[in-house]
C-alpha cells in the first residue's frame, strides 16, 4: 500500500516513516507543509496521506485545510490527520466532508504499530477512524444533562464508542470478546434507543452516531 | 491678573531676548508665534516672514505716550474751534445753504472724532491719525463750495483732493495700518496726480463763476479737458480700490471679515448714494437736497465704520471682560475652548495642552496632538503661567495682527487653562496606565503562546517519538532483539533530550532557583550563563517580596539579553541594593548605547512590569557611551 507522510517535525516524520516501512507500507514521499503535500499527492497518487494538523506557515490547522483540499481533488485518497491535541470539533469538521476514507488520531497512537497499521488499512478501504479519546469526549459531553445515552447499558455504551471510532461489527466483537452476532444485536438496541436509523455501511453508521453525539 | 502697565512693560523689555521657541527644539523651525505669560506681558514675538511683530512695536515708551496724549487733547479741542470758524466764514459769505455747510463740517468732525478714538484705542495703528488728518482736511475743503475768497477757494479745492487721497489711503491700509503691495502704492501715486489736474483746471479758469487767486489764462476748452481727465482718473482709481478691497475680502479669514464688514457696508451705501446723487443732478435735481444730505451723512458714517472695524479687529476689552465672567461658568470639557474662541472671535481656535514630563502636546481628552505646521492662515501662540508653558493656541493668522488681544485673553484664562491642562494630563496618564495594562496582558498571552509552542514543537514531539520507538521495539522484541535494543537506546536518549527541553521551558515559566534560593543565587546563575564578563554586586542578603524578586530577576535577565544581542559591549555590571524600602537594580554595559524603550521592545515590556509594581525604570543610553538601565521597585 502506497502512503505519504506530511509533518514539519523531521524527527517525528522520519520515525513515522520508519514505523510504517517496518509495518510493510510503501512510503512514496514525505512533505514538510501543506503545499509540499499537495504537490506530492498530485505526483504520486498514494492510497493514504498521513498529515500532521499543525504545519507551517501559520502553525494552526494547515493539515486540516490540506486534507479538505486533497479530498476534493482526489476523492479516492484516504487521509489520516494526526493531532497533538484532542479536538472533537476538528474531527467533526473533518468528517463533515464525507466520512469515507477519513481518520483523525492523536499523535500518541503511533506508538502502537499494529493499531496504527490497522487504522491506515481501514482508511484505505474507505472506512473512517476516530480517536477513542475524541469519541469519549463526545459521549461525555452528550451525557451531561438528561440524555438517551443514560438509557444504554454499560456494554451498549462500550459498543457505541467503538462504533463511533469507526470499527466494524467483526472488529468490535474481537475487541470485546463477543460474537459478531451479539455485537449486531447490541448495535440494533443502541440505534433503537437513540432513535438512529440503521445503515448497512459502517462509515454511514459512524456519521449517524456522530451526528447524534454532536446534536444537543 | 493683568498687572499695572509699567511693571508689565518692564517685564516685557527684560524678556526681550526670550524669543518664542518651539518646545520640540530646533527641529521645528516652521513654527512662529507669540509668547505670553500669565502676567500679561508679551515675552517676545517671532515672525518668520517679517519683523512686523517685533518687540519695539509692542513696547510703548510711557513719556512718548504722554506727549501723544497731550497732542490728542489739543486736537480734540481744536476740531470744534476750527469747524465753527469754517462755519462762520461760510455762513458769512452765504454761498451755500446752512444745511450743506453743517453737513460738510459734520463730516470733518466725524472723521476727527472717530480718528481720535481709534488713535487712543490703537495707538500703534496709523489709521486713527490719518482719519484725524482727513477730518481737518475736510473742514478746510468746505471753502471750495462755501467761499468766494480767492485764497480760501483755492485752498478749499486743494483740500478736497487731499481729503479723497486720505480716504483712499485709509481704505488701502485698513485694518492693518500699513500699505501693502505695489498696486496700493501705485494707486496712491496716481491719486497724487489729481492735485495738479485740479489746480490746472482752476488756474485755467475752469470755474467761471469764481475768482481764483491767479488765473493764468482763461481757456475753457483746456480746463474742461483737465476736468474730464480728473473724473476719468477718479473713476479708474476708484475701480482699482474697489477691486483691491474685493480681493482682500475674498482672501480674508472669517475673523478679518468681522473687521472689514463695517467699512464694506458703509462703502457700499456710500457708493449707491453717490450714484443717486449724480443721477439726481443730471436729471435736474428732482429730489432736491435729499441725495446730498444722505450722501454726506453716509460719508460721515464711513468714518464710524472705520472706527468700528478697527476696534473689532483689535481687542474688544469687553471681550476679555466677558471671558472672565464666562470662565466662572465653565463646567464641561470644551467650554473653555468655546469661551476663548468667542473672546478671540476665532471659531477655528484649537487648544493643545503641554505635558512637560512627556514633552508632548495633548488635547483635552489626553490624546496625543501634533501642532499643525504654521501656514498663511494658522499661527501658534504659547500660553504660559508663572514662566511655565501650559498650552498652545492654534488660531487664525489674523490674530497675529493683534498680539495684545491674544495676550490679554491668555492672561485672563491662564488659571482655567492650567486647570484644563491638569485634567488633560490626568486623562493622558490614565490612558497610559490603560495602555500599559493592556500591554501586560498581551505580553502574558504572548508568553503563554510561546510556552505552548515550545512544548508542542519540542517536548511533545520528542515524547511521541520515544513512544513510537518503544512501540517499534516492542514489535521486534522476539524477532530481532538486537534491533529492539538499538531502538530502546534511541528512545532513552530522546527521552533525556525531552527532559532537558522541558526544564528549559519550565525555567522560562518561573525560574525555580528563585523560589528555592532567592535573588542572589538566581542572579548569580543568570550571570554565569552570559558569555561575557559580568560583575554582580549584591548588597541585599535578605529575601525581598516574591513579586519584587521576580521582577528584578526578569529585569536583569532581559537587560543581559539586550546587552548580548544589541550592545556590542565587552563587559557588563549588575548591581542590586535596597535603600529606604526601595530595591534598586542597575544593569550597565560599555557598549554602543542608543537604547530606547520603544513600543514592542523588551525595554518597554520591562518598563510596564516595573511600573505595574509602582516602580520606575530609567534608561541612560547616550550614543557610544554605554547603557545604564535602572529599575527602582518599592518593597512593600
Amino acid at each position: 500500500m502506497r502512503v505519504v507522510v506530511a509533518d514539519d517535525s523531521v524527527l517525528l516524520r522520519e520515525g513515522v516513516v520508519r514505523l510504517l516501512e517496518e509495518a510493510g507500507f510503501d512510503v512514496v514521499g514525505q512533505a514538510g507543509d501543506g503545499d509540499e503535500l499537495r504537490e506530492l499527492v498530485d505526483k504520486q497518487t498514494p492510497d493514504v496521506a498521513i498529515v500532521d494538523i499543525r504545519m507551517p506557515p501559520t502553525y494552526t490547522d494547515e493539515g486540516l485545510q490540506a486534507a479538505r483540499q486533497l479530498r476534493s481533488c482526489h476523492p479516492d485518497l484516504g487521509v489520516l490527520v494526526l493531532s497533538q491535541y484532542v479536538r472533537p470539533s476538528y474531527a467533526l469538521e473533518l468528517l463533515e466532508g464525507g466520512s469515507q476514507g477519513i481518520g483523525y488520531l492523536l499523535k500518541d497512537r503511533v506508538s502502537d504499530v499494529t493499531e496504527l497499521a490497522d487504522s491506515i488499512r481501514r482508511i484505505a478501504d474507505g472506512g473512517s477512524v476516530l480517536d477513542p479519546e475524541v469519541v469519549a469526549q463526545l459521549v461525555e459531553r452528550r451525557r451531561s444533562g438528561a440524555s438517551p445515552i443514560d438509557d444504554l447499558t454499560e456494554r451498549e455504551r462500550e459498543v457505541l464508542a467503538l462504533v463511533a471510532e469507526g470499527r466494524s461489527n467483526k472488529a468490535i466483537g474481537e475487541r470485546l470478546f463477543i460474537t459478531e452476532h451479539t455485537v449486531e444485536k447490541h448495535v440494533q438496541n443502541i440505534l433503537a434507543k437513540l432513535d438512529i436509523f440503521e445503515s448497512a455501511e459502517d462509515h454511514r453508521r459512524v456519521l449517524a452516531v456522530l451526528a447524534f453525539l454532536e446534536s444537543d | 491678573m493683568v498687572r499695572g502697565q509699567p511693571t508689565g512693560r518692564a517685564a516685557r523689555s527684560r524678556r526681550a531676548d526670550r524669543l518664542w521657541r518651539p518646545p520640540m527644539g530646533p527641529t521645528h523651525p516652521e513654527h512662529r508665534g507669540v509668547m505670553f505669560d500669565a502676567e500679561g506681558g508679551v515675552c517676545g514675538a517671532v515672525d518668520r516672514c517679517s519683523s512686523r511683530s517685533s518687540l519695539s512695536e509692542l513696547v510703548v515708551v510711557p513719556e512718548r505716550e504722554q506727549t501723544v496724549t497731550r497732542g490728542r487733547i489739543v486736537l480734540a479741542l481744536g476740531a470744534p474751534a476750527a469747524g465753527i470758524a469754517v462755519l462762520l466764514v461760510v455762513a458769512g459769505e452765504g454761498k451755500e445753504s446752512t444745511l450743506q455747510a453743517i453737513l460738510g463740517v459734520g463730516i470733518g468732525w466725524s472723521f476727527i472724532a472717530s480718528g481720535l478714538v481709534a488713535w487712543t484705542r490703537r495707538p500703534e495703528n496709523s489709521i486713527g491719525r490719518f482719519m484725524v488728518l482727513a477730518g481737518f482736511v475736510r473742514l478746510g475743503a468746505e471753502f471750495s463750495t462755501g467761499s468766494d475768497d480767492p485764497v480760501l477757494f483755492l485752498i478749499g479745492h486743494v483740500l478736497v483732493v487731499g481729503f479723497w487721497i486720505a480716504i483712499a489711503y485709509v481704505l488701502l491700509v485698513f485694518p492693518g495700518g500699513r500699505l501693502e503691495g505695489a498696486p496700493s502704492r501705485w494707486i496712491l501715486i496716481g491719486a497724487g496726480l489729481l492735485l495738479p489736474l485740479r489746480l490746472g483746471w482752476l488756474l485755467l479758469g475752469g470755474d467761471e463763476t469764481r475768482n481764483v487767486l491767479v488765473t493764468v489764462t482763461r481757456s475753457p476748452h483746456l480746463a474742461r479737458a483737465l476736468e474730464r481727465a480728473e473724473y476719468g482718473l477718479v473713476l479708474f482709481l476708484g475701480a482699482l480700490v474697489i477691486a483691491i478691497l474685493m480681493r482682500r475680502w475674498q482672501r480674508a479669514s472669517p475673523r478679518l471679515r468681522v473687521a472689514l464688514a463695517p467699512v464694506f457696508w458703509a462703502g457700499v451705501a456710500g457708493s449707491i448714494l453717490h450714484v443717486l446723487w449724480v443721477a439726481d443732478n443730471n436729471l435736474g435735481n428732482p429730489l432736491g437736497e435729499i441725495p446730498m444730505v444722505l450722501h454726506d451723512l453716509v460719508l460721515a458714517g464711513i468714518s464710524v465704520g472705520f472706527l468700528v472695524g478697527l476696534l473689532r479687529a483689535r481687542l474688544a476689552r469687553s471681550a476679555v471682560a466677558e471671558l472672565v465672567v464666562e470662565l466662572g461658568e465653565i463646567t464641561a470639557p470644551g467650554d473653555l475652548r468655546d469661551a476663548l474662541a468667542r473672546a478671540l472671535r476665532d471659531p477655528s481656535l484649537a487648544l493643545a495642552y503641554w505635558l512637560p514630563d512627556d514633552e508632548r502636546y495633548v488635547d483635552i481628552d489626553g490624546r496625543r496632538l501634533e501642532l499643525p505646521s504654521e501656514s498663511e492662515s494658522r499661527v501658534v501662540s504659547i500660553a504660559e503661567r508663572d514662566g511655565r508653558q501650559i498650552a498652545a493656541l492654534v488660531h487664525d493668522s489674523a490674530l497675529a495682527e493683534d498680539p495684545q488681544l491674544v495676550e490679554s485673553v491668555c492672561a485672563a484664562a491662564a488659571l482655567a487653562l492650567e486647570n484644563e491642562r491638569l485634567q488633560a494630563e490626568l486623562r493622558a496618564q490614565l490612558q497610559e496606565v490603560e495602555a500599559s495594562r493592556r500591554r501586560i496582558v498581551e505580553a502574558g498571552q504572548e508568553e503563554r503562546r510561546r510556552i505552548e509552542r515550545d512544548l508542542h514543537d519540542g517536548t511533545q514531539q520528542r515524547l511521541v517519538s520515544v513512544a513510537m520507538m518503544l512501540g517499534l521495539a516492542d514489535t521486534k522484541l522476539s524477532s530481532d532483539p538486537a534491533a529492539a535494543g538499538e531502538l530502546v537506546k534511541d528512545a532513552k536518549s530522546n527521552l533525556s533530550e525531552a527532559l532537558h527541553e522541558l526544564r528549559d521551558v519550565s525555567q522560562g515559566i518561573h525560574p525555580g532557583i528563585l523560589t528555592e534560593r532567592g535573588l542572589p543565587a538566581a542572579l548569580a546563575e543568570l550571570v554565569q550563563r552570559v558569555r561575557m564578563p559580568i560583575v554582580l554586586e549584591m548588597s541585599v542578603t535578605e529575601r525581598l517580596p516574591d513579586r519584587v524578586e521576580q521582577a528584578a530577576y526578569y529585569f536583569v535577565s532581559e537587560a543581559l539579553t539586550n546587552i548580548v544581542k544589541y550592545a556590542h559591549a565587552s563587559k557588563g555590571h549588575v548591581q542590586v541594593e535596597r535603600c529606604n524600602g526601595v530595591a534598586k537594580i542597575r544593569v550597565s554595559d560599555d557598549g554602543k548605547g542608543g537604547a530606547e524603550a520603544v513600543r514592542g521592545s523588551g525595554l518597554r515590556g520591562l518598563q510596564d512590569r516595573v511600573e505595574a509594581l509602582g516602580g520606575q525604570l530609567t534608561i541612560w543610553s547616550p550614543r557610544d557611551r554605554g547603557t545604564v538601565v535602572e529599575a527602582e521597585i518599592p518593597c512593600v
